[in-house]
């Protein structure tokens, strides 16, 4: 019996619903299981009822602080991987997303295809991890 | 700063007497202790001489016919006020040089004259020229340095600004950007093959996502110059000695064929053999190209462009020269805002030469512009020359 691969989990987290909206369309068109998430607390709520493979986080919600969340997710899924979005450029945060166990960032707007290939890379990080 | 003002020059005299006999023996005696001696034999003579030869030393007789000495005194100090007097008064006329020295004049002397006396009192008079011109050298720096910082000052508040800007319409932008992919990623669908004015769709989504790109370009800018102002970055790790002359050559090569299209000739000259800084390579190799870049689009054919290397102890400066059509004086203090262009729409975002301030801000330096319209335009950029 084959087994088909299952689609990469993926969550997005963002308070500009339009970008969220739009990315949960083109995301889901490459084969990705996406779900929405219009703030941090509706991020960590979602994780609460079920599991992902792959966040993409935005660092400055209105809510909560994207580099927050990304702990709060790192203490109740440390194998989850994030991918912080930024329309900042800020170097100092992204930096200290990398220290908190960030796998990557990206500056908005990004080409789709650059954020699909991260998206790839972080799941495979995470294979590897739970494989050990 | 000419050559000549920076290796003290001979004194150059001129010397106003009415008798030819006492002129010429006279100027023989200062021409051999070393000065460069003019004659002339009245006040006419010596102002017409004075328009066309730099004199620093006027040593001017009293008693003349036609033009008085004191006349021609109040005339030379009202037009050359750089140019030093020293009068020659007769025997018991200790008035002419009191009032001489109330119009300006050095100093007086009276006939007959000692040599010495006379070679201290325009020695004196050089001294006194020297200094002035010192002062007035150091009192332009200083104004020059004043006005840096203001510029300096509203760079930063305007790029703070900016950057704030260039940040909030990331997000937007993004949208756009990704909503301009999804209608593409819909047209490529099966089912919407035939859809009638398909081209016309496709034009219009191209359009968007150049649009995208274009203001994308230059909120990446703007961000770029800000992270160098706020220091959220680290000092970059990439300082290293950097030979100024292979950088300079290898800017040149990026930009020759540009040049050489227009008919425009780049030279590197460098005072030293090797002139060196400490300095990050990558970013002054990009804010030299920019620099070039302008300096070739604002010359015409059979111009020149010229990169001047030079090194003291602790700064080493690169000049770039273009015999171009120059900045309008409004307009030199302005060059380094952002947004701030004169080419037309769509010919350039006016972040060029921002972003190459923050750049040189960034390592430490200092870069300045000079500029006379139709003649050309000088960028410095000072770096520090060692660790």
């Amino acid at each position: 019996m084959t087994t088909v691969p299952s689609p990469i989990r993926l969550l997005l987290v963002d308070d500009e619903e339009a970008y969220v909206d739009v990315l949960y369309n083109r995301l889901g068109k490459r084969g990705f299981e996406v779900t929405k998430a219009y703030s941090g607390g509706e991020a960590l709520q979602k994780m609460r009822g079920r599991e992902f493979d792959v966040a993409v986080l935005d660092l400055k919600m209105a809510d909560m602080d994207g580099i927050e969340v990304l702990r709060i997710i790192k203490l109740m899924d440390p194998d989850m991987q994030v991918i912080m979005l930024t329309g900042h450029g800020s170097a100092t945060a992204c930096r200290q997303g990398l220290e908190l166990g960030a796998f990557d960032y990206l500056t908005k707007p990004c080409e789709l295809d650059g954020l699909v290939a991260k998206i790839r890379a972080a799941f495979q990080k995470k294979q590897q991890l739970e494989a050990q | 700063m000419t050559d000549a003002e920076i290796t003290p020059p001979e004194v150059r005299v001129l010397l106003v007497d009415d008798e030819a006999d006492f002129r010429s023996i006279l100027g023989k005696r200062l021409a051999r202790r070393g000065l460069r001696v003019l004659e002339a034999p009245g006040g006419h003579e010596a102002l017409e001489l004075l328009q066309g030869d730099a004199v620093e030393v006027v040593v001017l007789d009293v008693k003349m016919p036609g033009m008085s000495g004191l006349e021609a005194l109040e005339r030379i100090r009202d037009r050359h006020p750089d140019t030093e007097v020293i009068l020659l008064t007769g025997h018991a006329s200790t008035q002419d040089g009191v009032e001489g020295i109330k119009a300006g004049a050095f100093d007086y002397l009276t006939k007959p004259i000692e040599i010495e006396h006379l070679l201290q009192k325009i020695s004196q008079a050089h001294d006194k020229i020297r200094r002035s011109r010192a002062e007035r050298e150091e009192a332009e720096f200083r104004e020059r340095m004043k006005q840096q910082m203001v510029v300096a000052e509203r760079l930063v508040a305007l790029g703070t600004m900016a950057t704030g800007v260039a940040h909030e319409i990331n997000n937007p932008l993004a949208i756009v950007h990704e909503s301009a992919g999804w209608l593409k990623q819909i047209l490529d669908s099966p089912d919407l093959k035939g859809i009638p004015r398909r081209p016309d769709f496709e034009k219009a989504l191209d359009r968007m996502e150049k649009a995208v790109q274009r203001a994308r370009r230059i909120t990446q800018q703007l961000l770029q110059v800000v992270k160098s102002q706020l220091a959220e970055m680290p000092a970059p790790t990439e300082l290293a000695e950097v030979r100024l002359k292979d950088l300079a050559k290898e800017c040149v090569t990026l930009v020759e064929a540009e040049a050489a299209h227009k008919g425009i000739a780049i030279l590197v000259v460098s005072q030293e053999p090797d002139p060196r800084a400490w300095t990050d390579p990558y970013r002054l190799a990009q804010v030299l190209l920019n620099l070039l870049t302008n300096a070739i689009q604002a010359t015409e054919a059979g111009g020149r462009v010229t990169i001047l290397l030079e090194t003291t102890l602790e700064e080493a400066r690169v000049v770039i020269r273009d015999t171009g059509c120059g900045i309008p004086q409004e307009n030199l203090t302005r060059v380094f805002e952002p947004f701030f262009t004169t080419k037309p729409v769509g010919g350039g975002t006016g972040m060029g030469l921002y972003v190459s301030w923050g750049i040189v801000n960034q390592l430490g330096g200092l870069i300045s512009v000079e500029s006379e319209p139709g003649k050309g335009t000088t960028f410095t950029i000072t770096l520090p020359a060692k660790k």
